[in-house]
């Protein structure tokens, strides 16, 4: 049960979306774009969202768009992570958000609605962080397309009035040779103890890393350690934990110390998969 | 051949549950009610200093405030639980005021503009720190509330209840014992989470008749307590209870229905509805035991078990309620299923900052026989047995005594031995206990035995059973249907024992403490034998009637008569009979005379010599019959990263007789996920200030779809001659023995003791080598 009363609207294009957001703004209001609706309902039931107007992006087909040619697959904000598991085109995409939340979650929550959460995992974020990637936003000028890594920075850098459209990822990043895996506390539903994204481009392993810090992210330092050559597997993965510069979460899934230790050993694993496979 | 024992008879109100339209208490609305939504501590232990309505008062279609001065105190043996908190709270989450409002929503809006000014105290988040000569005084007035002359609490301290087992000559045992060992063991406090939330509705009529509807497991209890707590007479008490939504034990506390009750007369007895959230299921509501203990257990070195002595604290939160019960269930199975002649143990109740607690399936067997079948396996281990072998050379059988000196026969005990010989043909023993997979990975097994009998004194049940003119037969029982199919079982024993079609029998789901016979409570896995046996004695009640009518009609003695297939029928000439439908609502003779009525069987059942525990000694008997059992678990364990995955869980139970066969099956299958569940990894995490981060299914894990492993169950058959066809309760037996086997078979395969739960990765790790990694 939400306890507060708010207005609901469909807009059918962007333009009417962002207008209506500008409109809502001027009369007072603080309105929310909606996809999925999973978080505004949990945490709008918990007082942690409080909104008075909620623009659902749903009927807005460019949001919806599941697209391919030989350069970009286009897909759209509003798609769920049910379909985006299902689309078999993008293998690291599909396998990491298969492990988000559980399928009758996965039926609402969309991908844009993942990447814009509060929630602090966001684990859809990581495979745009490690290929060549592009967040088309709309603006109150229109749409504009920005480098997904460049827009991200803890949370995609959004102003108020703007919601993401669509992701773009560069065809031939989808079939890179990739390892993922989810870290649980206990068993194979629920939040992480740390996910980890990895992708070998050419001899160059990158990584990116959600549960480890309130935010998911990328590190090019640790991906330098990761990669240096010419030094034993061991020394690498050492160098690369001391590289995570901030201080691991230390929460009920797990302490800071045993995060590291499980940390350590999947990044055995990502060199292991990638440099052997 | 049975006609009906045995048989898997699908439930009778499946249909309603899988189409949806079965009605559970929440499911009750109507626009002229009120709703109801509670302001909880947001401290473990504090006085309140102040408590300001005047801006939650303002919001519109707020009806009443509750606060809690001038309520009586409740509980179950000790009343020392006011039914909100008044001058101090005891734990976080603990109800201090209650909103009425036209919405829940306009409610919690308002309950969350109460202001409480709290001056904190010392927080007590242990037994240890409970226990402590200068500990802080949960309940300062302990010496002066009421209580039942059954428990002993202790002034000036936070013991709510002690009970002692002293059985044969314990400094003799230890001088006997050749090998000892002496262990520590944990588990902190848990939640049932049964998918329905509690919910109560209650109205006062104009003439005072209180009405109440609620998920409990126990509407008899309500009626009683109501009558007591509020001055109302019995009769004016009318407690209903729809299908349940899974309970567990956690639904056998009376705590919203009074909350509900004070509401509904702060608005002149409107119907008001209160019902928790998830949140407030897990925070506000009376939650599972935690315990901790020391055991210590001796042995011959040709491995036969000389002594037990054990201490065991049984955390029992702010309030008392259950605790005290539960206490007594500890100390009267104070351990194993084994025979020790020598035992000394000390089950003591304390008082903490945590949410107090109820009943968990099991009544703290599982928790016991995680602690004593851990002692178990490490004694095995130091003696250098097969643990499995030293289970079968010490286990239980009809002549040896209980921990509290009853002497046990083969009905009351069962047949322990052959469940472990079937565990260990079924779990492939000789095989061995740890089979390497890979260089990371191992296969292990672990093993425990299981026993429990119920803690129940002056349980008693009655059944009606309505013939309808065309023969068919309505139950009427007040065993609440909370999942566990009772009500079908009630049904097949009806058929079986007049012979007749289970489909002509309909059993009356809801209870109403009005129009149905009374039930005990729906607890202990007691309702297949006390409601079984008083349906039996209602159907016989029922057969002599009809025999007796039927007499006149065949002109022969009524000793002559049979009742079955639907007729009743002259013994040795069945082709002379009158069916059941022409003499069940009396007959007409073809000159117009009548005689007889409707046919209306009654019966009831008191479980019988059951007595108190002797204070000194623990010397009596708590329950009719113990069921056994041998569980165990087959687990893939990481070496590397100290995970796991459950393979495969088996119970081999001593169930008397299988009355059907897939609820049998269903209720040990699903007792056995709720005790891996909670062995692996569910538990209350408190701060050091008593407090926690809001419970919620989302970071709190029962095990999930796909999480499950194989469940594999074997039935053994030694009767309980008092059972219905020779019964034993099985609703909570396969789920008792899982943390034990899971407990055991990671111990095996890390090499280091894991005495305590839950065994999540990190706890493991943190015992191996978790300072070595720091």
């Amino acid at each position: 049960m939400i306890p507060y009363n708010f207005q609901y609207y469909q807009p059918t294009t962007i333009k009417e979306a962002t207008n209506l957001f500008q409109s809502l703004l001027q009369e007072n209001k603080s309105p929310i774009y909606f996809a999925g609706g999973t978080e505004v309902i949990t945490l709008g039931r918990m007082n942690k969202i409080v909104t008075d107007a909620v623009i659902d992006i749903n009927n807005i087909p460019a949001c919806h768009i599941l697209e391919q040619d030989d350069t970009w697959l286009t897909l759209g904000a509003a798609l769920t992570l049910t379909s985006i598991k299902e689309m078999k085109k993008f293998p690291l995409l599909e396998k990491v958000v298969s492990e988000i939340a559980d399928r009758t979650s996965r039926n609402k929550i969309t991908l844009g609605g993942n990447i814009c959460a509060n929630i602090i995992y966001r684990e859809a974020v990581l495979p745009f962080l490690l290929t060549e990637s592009y967040a088309v936003i709309a603006t109150k000028h229109g749409l504009k397309e920005r480098p997904f890594h460049e827009l991200f920075d803890q949370t995609l850098q959004l102003r108020e009035e703007e919601f993401l459209v669509q992701i773009k990822v560069a065809t031939k990043d989808l079939s890179l040779p990739f390892f993922t895996v989810k870290k649980r506390r206990q068993w194979g539903v629920g939040y992480p103890l740390l996910t980890i994204a990895a992708i070998l481009k050419e001899t160059h392993i990158h990584t990116a890393y959600s549960g480890l810090y309130a935010y998911p992210f990328h590190c090019e330092k640790v991906d330098a350690q990761l990669n240096k050559p010419n030094t034993e597997q061991t020394k690498r993965i050492e160098r690369a934990l001391q590289a995570f510069h901030k201080e691991i979460l230390h929460d009920i899934h797990g302490s800071d110390t045993y995060r590291k230790f499980v940390l350590k050993n999947v990044l055995t694993d990502v060199i292991d998969t990638l440099k052997k496979g | 051949m049975d006609w009906m024992i045995g048989k898997s008879i699908p439930r009778k109100e499946a249909e309603e549950k899988v189409t949806g339209s079965a009605k559970y208490t929440d499911d009750k609305s109507d626009a002229q009610m009120l709703h109801v939504k509670l302001k909880v501590s947001t401290h473990a232990h504090a006085k309140i200093k102040k408590i300001d309505t005047s801006k939650a008062e303002k919001v519109t279609g707020v009806h009443a405030i509750i606060v809690g001065d001038s309520l009586p105190l409740t509980g179950t043996d000790i009343k020392d639980r006011p039914i909100l908190a008044y001058k101090k709270v005891r734990y976080f989450g603990e109800p201090i005021a209650a909103v009425v409002a036209e919405h829940p929503y306009i409610a919690k809006q308002a309950a969350a503009l109460i202001e409480v000014t709290y001056e904190p105290l010392p927080v007590i988040n242990t037994s240890e720190e409970a226990m402590k000569q200068e500990a802080t005084l949960i309940h300062e007035n302990l010496a002066t509330y009421q209580k039942t002359d059954k428990v002993f609490p202790e002034a000036n301290t936070n013991i709510a209840n002690r009970v002692k087992v002293r059985k044969g000559d314990i400094q003799k045992a230890w001088l006997q014992s050749h090998i000892t060992i002496e262990e520590n063991y944990i588990i902190p406090p848990s939640d049932h989470t049964a998918i329905e939330t509690r919910s109560a509705i209650v109205e006062i009529k104009p003439d005072g008749t209180v009405m109440i509807t609620s998920t409990t497991q126990a509407p008899y209890g309500i009626k009683s307590e109501f009558s007591e707590t509020f001055e109302i007479e019995e009769g004016k008490v009318i407690a209903t209870t729809p299908l349940v939504g899974g309970a567990f034990g956690g639904k056998v506390t009376t705590q919203l229905e009074l909350i509900a009750y004070i509401a509904s007369k702060a608005v002149n007895g409107k119907c008001v509805k209160l019902t928790y959230t998830r949140e407030e299921d897990m925070l506000t509501a009376p939650v599972r035991m935690g315990i901790d203990a020391k055991v210590k257990l001796g042995a011959t070195t040709d491995g036969k078990l000389t002594a037990a002595e054990i201490t065991y604290f049984i955390d029992t939160g702010a309030y008392a309620d259950k605790g005290t019960l539960l206490t007594k269930a500890v100390a009267a199975t104070c351990t194993g299923p084994y025979k020790i002649d020598h035992i000394r143990c000390d089950a003591i109740c304390v008082y903490t900052n945590h949410p107090y607690i109820t009943a968990y399936r099991g009544f703290s067997h599982s928790e016991i026989l995680f602690m004593f079948e851990r002692a178990m396996e490490t004694l095995a281990k130091k003696l250098e047995m097969d643990p499995l072998q030293f289970r079968k050379k010490n286990a239980i059988v009809k002549g040896n005594t209980s921990p509290t000196q009853t002497l046990l026969n083969e009905s009351s005990v069962g047949n322990l031995p052959k469940c472990i010989d079937q565990l260990q043909d079924m779990m492939n023993w000789k095989e061995g206990v740890i089979i390497p997979i890979d260089e990371r990975k191992i296969r292990v097994k672990g093993i425990c035995c299981s026993w429990k009998t119920s803690t129940i004194s002056g349980a008693s049940s009655g059944v009606v059973l309505l013939f309808n003119a065309d023969g068919s037969v309505n139950i009427l029982s007040g065993i609440v249907e909370i999942g566990m199919g009772t009500k079908t079982i009630l049904a097949q024993l009806l058929a079986e024992r007049l012979k007749m079609d289970i489909n002509n029998i309909h059993v009356q789901m809801d209870v109403d403490t009005k129009t149905i016979p009374e039930h005990y409570k729906t607890v202990a896995s007691r309702g297949t034998l006390l409601a079984g046996r008083a349906l039996l004695k209602a159907a016989d009640d029922a057969v002599e009637q009809l025999r007796d009518i039927a007499s006149r009609v065949l002109t022969c003695s009524p000793e002559d008569l049979e009742v079955g297939y639907e007729k009743v029928y002259v013994r040795d000439d069945p082709t002379t009979y009158v069916y059941i439908k022409d003499v069940c609502y009396g007959y007409q003779y073809s000159n117009g005379h009548s005689i007889g009525g409707q046919v209306i069987g009654k019966g009831n059942y008191t479980i019988r010599h059951l007595s108190h525990l002797d204070p000194k000694t623990g010397k009596g008997k708590t329950g009719p019959e113990w069921t056994v059992g041998a569980q165990g678990v087959e687990i893939e364990f990481d070496r590397r990263d100290f995970t796991y995955k459950i393979l495969k869980a088996f119970s081999i139970i001593d169930i008397g007789k299988v009355l059907n066969y897939k609820a049998a099956l269903g209720q040990v299958m699903g007792s056995m996920s709720m005790g891996l569940s909670h062995a692996s990894a569910e538990a209350y995490e408190f701060q050091e200030d008593g407090t926690m981060n809001i419970p919620k299914l989302r970071t709190y894990g029962p095990l999930r779809y796909g999480d499950h492993p194989e469940y594999i169950a074997k039935f053994i058959e030694t009767a309980h001659l008092d059972g219905p066809y020779g019964a034993r309760g099985v609703g909570e037996h396969a789920l008792i023995g899982m943390p034990a086997a899971l407990g055991n078979a990671l111990s095996t395969a890390v090499g280091v003791e894991l005495n305590q739960l839950p065994l999540t990765p990190e706890m493991i790790w943190r015992k191996k080598v978790g300072d070595k990694f720091l």
